[in-house]
């Protein structure tokens, strides 16, 4: 009896492998999109953006995918600097290169400028100082949230808002909206006992190093919350600040860098590894 | 399991595995026959999964309803257009004063209220198109004094009439207005009194000195006169002087013969006075000769015949001497005579002269004091004009510091560009008339569309703002006042508005083209276009919606993703479906 069992588990098993392919959701790219759904997703994105824009009386370039894809290829990055040194750096690039200045006109590093494309930043920069104020509220929301390049890049919608959060509304599924969304794939791997072994180890080692984070997943986000807290979300330049709140930013980059960099050194030794061991076995058979 | 027996356990064994080979092909079969029933398809069924899926058109009902096309953009909106408030320097006050205090940004002004004080000293907000640019005195013209009096008679206090002269009545106003607003009015100061005080003394001095000169010009034709009459005396008295030697003369020839006779007659007196002389001469040397050449003759008989002789010698030289001088003095007196008539002559001539050149004298002298005396005159007369103005001038009046004239009233404070205590010179403020008004930029071909007056709805959702308005400018070049040259500014001016919304930037939603009522409408997909060039629509032939007939409609006026449509065959009526499109397999989504 047991024998049958597994003998008709194994068949199943192997029908459903073959024939099947990877469950749903287990794309390769952000939000456990295939490269042409992909596509599609920031198009039809960017489309909706741009209806909006225009509804709210702001003219607004629908931005093309090479575009979307330079501003989340530019996350934590800057010319002739890999990811290591950046991070060394910068951090995450939040509270250390934080202005305050609209993502539009940003000089130095800012993912979200590059992913708004050129177009969009003249028609900003064109506009008057009220204007501005309003064009951003529109296409951010109250609280000036992520563009939709670096939302995408972050897979975390949560903190869109205005004509990029209904954009994504409309076509991104509703879990993909919240906060902490795993994608399947990610999920799955995730799951993994091994994963679940590299990751108890890595929240041991930050824990050593005064960090509580149990997932690498989780330290940007407290960053970036953190940062809203003291710059008012994002209204407050450095100038503007009380002293208190300067302070606390200086004080928030230094714990952005440490914990940056001992985030990135760990996930590399750690997690990466067994993330892409679990993949590789997960993935290396592809679909019919 | 129950024990069983060990003689049988071969026996069982191979019953076991008979049952297990028996299951195990059972199953494989099942397996294999479920694999085949997933698998194996007839030809058919082939067919019948890969035909395309019937057609099934989506539908949906034609409306009524009102169209209209418009136009979205962003604008800010403003109080008015801002306008700088600079003091204009004051000629009464020594300098600049400075800031005492200001008004708060977005204060409102109206007319006669006082927008800020400068040194203690009012500034006071008043309508008119020309700036305070001067002083405003008794004494001075002008449109800006009419500005004033009609200000004035705006506040209620009259000016008198209005002529645009700052007059007394002017003034009194102005005086009636500071005193009203409880402010000091603006009096003489002290350098205009000082200055009064001084023309008042050169006043008192040129009438002093043109009346002085009057009076020497009188005194100078009395001169003339008195010249007049010397002169006419002298030359009378020449006249009688010249008479008198040519009578003296006349007489003097008629008494004493021609003047040559007379010389004849001194040169035979002298020849006879010579020849006596020689005579005894002669007598003597002869007298002489008898001494000296008698011997008996003592010698002192010989010396005084010397003696004697050459006494007549002298007596004989100065006979001579004498006729001489007698012929002289003759002719010298006969010369005289001639020359005492052309003296008198010359006198006469001269005492004509004389009395020529007194008499221009004195005229000139006249003319001069006459001149001097015109001239104190009107040094005089001048000098009283400038008094009677100094003193016309002392009154109330109204620096050009204390008084901003502003085309549009009221006004509210835009910004406030100077600090209390700063020197108050250059922009002080900026104001903004209390009309809002929305700036905008369209792009060229939605400006093209868009006409002074048109309706405006001014929204912005996120501030719960709702107004409305209407178009009040469409400029007629792109790139004026801030749009870039590829865009028309746009002027809104707000009509309606229930919340403050200056500073903000606001939607504005221009209907520039409508339906004007309720038309049949359908959704763009809806309207398809014909081989003909025929516009139409597909409705359902049959009740069920399998099978479609077109149409053939006009299409109207498209907006908000819908097209007024009027049918040209057959009829369409509101509620009537019309198909859109065609049902797909749900496409999948991220």
């Amino acid at each position: 009896m047991r024998h049958a069992h597994l003998f008709g588990s194994l068949l199943a098993a192997l029908a459903c492998n073959v024939i099947a392919g990877p469950p749903p959701g287990t794309g390769t790219e952000e939000f456990g999109l295939n490269p042409k759904q992909l596509v599609e997703a920031v198009e039809k994105t960017e489309g909706l953006i741009a209806a909006c824009m225009r509804a709210q009386g702001f003219e607004y370039i629908a931005a093309d995918f090479n575009t979307v894809r330079r501003g989340m290829a530019a996350d934590k990055s800057l010319p002739g600097m890999s990811e290591k040194q950046f991070v060394a750096k910068h951090g995450f690039g939040l509270a250390t290169l934080y202005t305050g200045e609209a993502p539009q006109l940003a000089k130095g590093y800012n993912p979200a400028r590059i992913g708004l494309g050129e177009q969009n930043v003249r028609v900003y920069t064109r506009l008057a100082p009220a204007d501005q104020v309003a064009y951003n509220r529109a296409l951010l929301g109250e609280h000036g949230g992520a563009t939709f390049a670096v939302a995408l890049e972050a897979e975390d919608f949560s903190g869109t808002g205005g004509c990029t959060h209904q954009a994504v509304a409309q076509v991104f599924q509703p879990a993909q909206l919240r906060a902490g969304y795993y994608n399947p794939k990610d999920a799955l791997i995730n799951k993994d006992p091994r994963m679940k072994a590299a990751l108890a180890r890595y929240a041991s080692e930050m824990r050593s190093q005064g960090f509580s984070y149990a997932h690498p997943d989780e330290v940007e986000p407290d960053i970036r919350r953190r940062l809203a807290a003291i710059s008012a979300n994002g209204t407050l330049t450095p100038e503007q600040m009380s002293p208190a709140q300067r302070t606390a930013l200086k004080d928030l980059q230094d714990y952005e860098r440490r914990a940056a960099a001992k985030n990135f050194e760990l996930t590399e030794r750690l997690i990466d590894p067994v993330a892409d061991k679990i993949e590789e076995e997960m993935f290396s058979r592809k679909a019919q | 399991m129950e024990p069983r027996p060990p003689a049988e356990p071969a026996a069982r064994s191979r019953q076991h595995r008979a049952l297990a080979a028996t299951l195990g092909g059972a199953l494989g079969g099942a397996a294999l026959a479920w694999f085949a029933a997933q698998h194996i398809e007839s030809p058919a069924d082939a067919a019948a999964r890969t035909a395309p899926p019937k057609p099934s058109p989506i539908l949906v009902p034609i409306e009524q309803r009102v169209l209209a096309s418009t136009i979205v953009t962003r604008g800010t909106a403003r109080f008015g257009l801002p306008q700088k408030i600079a003091l204009a320097p004051s000629a009464l006050k020594p300098s600049p004063g400075l800031v005492a205090s200001l008004p708060q940004r977005n204060a409102a002004f109206d007319e006669g209220q006082v927008l800020m004080t400068v040194s203690g000293r009012p500034v006071f907000v008043l309508r008119g198109a020309l700036p305070a640019y001067r002083d405003l005195q008794p004494g001075v013209a002008g449109e800006d004094v009419r500005q004033l009096q009609h200000a004035l008679k705006r506040l209620g206090f009259d000016p008198g009439a209005d002529d645009g002269h700052y007059d007394a009545r002017t003034a009194a106003a102005v005086r009636r207005w500071y005193v009203a607003k409880q402010w000091e009015p603006f009096g003489p100061t002290r350098e205009q009194l000082v200055a009064l005080s001084a023309a008042e003394r050169d006043w008192a001095e040129a009438y002093k000195a043109s009346e002085t000169a009057r009076s020497a010009a009188g005194a100078a034709a009395l001169a003339v006169d008195a010249a007049q009459a010397a002169a006419d005396h002298g030359l009378r008295a020449a006249e009688a002087e010249l008479a008198a030697k040519r009578a003296e003369a006349a007489r003097w020839q008629a008494g004493g013969g021609a003047t040559e006779s007379m010389l004849d007659a001194e040169r035979a007196k002298a020849a006879h006075a010579d020849s006596a002389a020689a005579a005894e001469v002669a007598t003597q040397t002869a007298e002489r000769a008898l001494v000296v050449l008698d011997p008996r003759q003592p010698e002192s008989a010989r010396a005084a015949a010397d003696a004697k002789l050459q006494l007549a010698q002298a007596a004989a030289r100065r006979t001579h001497v004498e006729g001489e001088l007698a012929l002289q003095a003759a002719q010298r007196d006969a010369q005289l005579a001639a020359g005492q008539i052309a003296l008198a002559e010359a006198s006469l001539r001269a005492a004509r002269l004389d009395g020529q050149k007194a008499v221009q004298a004195a005229l000139d002298a006249q003319r001069l004091a006459e001149l001097e005396s015109r001239l104190g005159a009107q040094r005089s007369a001048r000098l009283a004009s400038e008094l009677a103005a100094l003193q016309a001038r002392i009154g109330v009046q109204v620096p050009a510091d204390e008084i901003a004239f502003i085309p549009a009233l009221p006004v509210r404070v835009e910004e406030v560009a100077v600090q209390v205590g700063a020197s108050a010179s250059g922009a002080l403020l900026s104001v903004t008339d209390n009309q809002l008004a929305v700036d905008a930029a369209l792009a060229l071909d939605a400006a093209a569309r868009v006409k002074p007056g048109m309706p405006v709805a001014i929204d912005e959702q996120d501030l719960g703002i709702q107004a409305r308005g209407v178009i009040a400018e469409v400029a007629g070049t792109p790139g004026t006042r801030g749009a870039d040259g590829y865009h028309v500014h746009v002027e809104v001016r707000v009509t309606e508005s229930q919340a403050r919304i200056e500073g903000h930037s606001l939607r504005l939603t221009i209907p520039v083209q409508s339906t004007g009522g309720a038309v049949l409408a359908v959704p763009l997909s809806a309207l398809s276009l014909a081989a003909d060039g025929r516009s139409h629509v597909q409705v359902p032939a049959d009740g069920n919606g399998n099978t479609l007939r077109p149409v053939v409609v006009r299409p109207g006026l498209a907006a908000d993703g819908y097209v007024e449509i009027t049918p040209l065959d057959g009829t369409l009526a509101a509620g009537q479906l019309v198909a859109v499109g065609n049902r797909r397999p749900e496409k999948e989504t991220p």
